[in-house]
């Protein structure tokens, strides 16, 4: 499906030094529509993003968390048309190429929403972030009903359909266990794709800064939007 | 039955406030859920609970070493501190998403005008 109009998302949050390569690597792979939303940075990810022509940059003005740069994301490509979104970080820690692994489902196989997962090949993920990551896949099941294996990775793929159907709140952290929600609650057809992550030193300086204190709040967000 | 008034409170704010969650719920509000339902049910059914029989708890209030008048002074002011958070919190997030929402609308702007 030639006409397909595919659309890459990537929020970023004071990504000056490494937005530029995060954005050719996408282009490299053949892929034009890309939106950069820049979260509110304090350096220069959007003039460094602006430099780049053909590029859709956004910008937050004030700094709203990666779920809520996301949404917006989210929101601009289904106003330009896209049939496939796919969002991705922009910290340079997704490799591009798995792209065409996560759009083939929705455009082949009438998938709804694909899961990048970095826990089924999980070589030189560090410790502390692979228990991370299964404390939280066992809360998101607790709290949300639907098992997966990973359920923090901010590399997913959606159709139109359910790019239309996701209504998220959240703004932090927590955005990516909400979508698991509105996928159990939606009965969307997902599919779980492994993705390569390249633990560099800069994306792990930006992993350290999610530590323990952030957990919690997200524990706490994922909690509170139950009673509330 | 004699109830004391605060009872009668507690019944009365944890009716109004299990009212509008049902209320929500089956007018289908954005971000109601069956578990946020549940979870208000039990929460705020189980304070009315408390209220209506109050013995039920004889055990526990036993167990702390508090069964006197003092316990309605303790469990009002907690009910209190309890529902004052509760609407902070709720106007916090209500905030938050507002702020948010505003936000996105604002980068979105060059877009819609195409």
């Amino acid at each position: 499906m030639n006409s397909t109009k595919i659309f890459i998302v990537i929020p970023a949050y004071n990504e000056e030094t490494v937005i530029q390569d995060v954005i050719g690597e996408v282009q490299k792979e053949g892929y034009e529509n890309i939106i950069v939303v820049d979260d509110g940075s304090k350096d220069q990810t959007f003039q460094k993003v602006k430099e780049i022509k053909g590029i859709t940059a956004l910008k937050h003005k004030i700094n709203r968390g990666k779920g809520a740069a996301t949404k917006t994301g989210i929101e601009a490509s289904k106003l330009l048309g896209a049939d496939v979104i796919v969002t991705m970080d922009g910290d340079g820690q997704h490799d591009p190429k798995d792209i065409k692994n996560l759009i083939h489902p929705i455009i082949n196989k009438d998938f709804d929403v694909v899961l990048g997962t970095r826990l089924k090949n999980p070589e030189g993920m560090p410790f502390y972030k692979r228990a991370h990551n299964w404390i939280a896949n066992i809360i998101t099941w607790y709290f949300f009903g639907l098992w997966v294996t990973d359920s923090q990775s901010g590399f997913r793929a959606y159709s139109r359909k359910a790019a239309k159907l996701i209504n998220t709140k959240a703004d932090r952290y927590d955005y990516d266990s909400e979508v698991i929600r509105e996928i159990y609650l939606y009965k969307l057809k997902f599919e779980e794709i492994a993705i390569k992550v390249r633990y560099t030193e800069y994306s792990k300086s930006k992993l350290e800064k999610q530590n323990l204190a952030n957990g919690f709040k997200t524990l706490y967000k994922m909690v509170w939007k139950l009673i509330h | 039955m004699n109830f004391h008034l605060y009872q009668i409170l507690i019944i009365i704010i944890s009716a109004y406030i299990i009212f509008q969650g049902v209320k929500n719920y089956v007018s289908g509000k954005s971000g109601q859920t069956i578990y946020k339902l549940v979870i208000r049910l039990i929460v705020w059914g189980g304070m009315a609970f408390v209220a209506i029989f109050p013995n039920a708890i004889s055990l526990l209030a036993k167990t702390l070493g508090i069964i006197d008048n003092m316990n309605a002074v303790i469990l009002t002011g907690f009910l209190l501190i309890f529902l004052m958070i509760f609407k902070l919190l709720s106007a916090i997030e209500r905030l938050e998403q507002d702020i948010s929402a505003l936000t996105r609308k604002d980068s979105l702007k060059e877009i819609q005008k195409k």
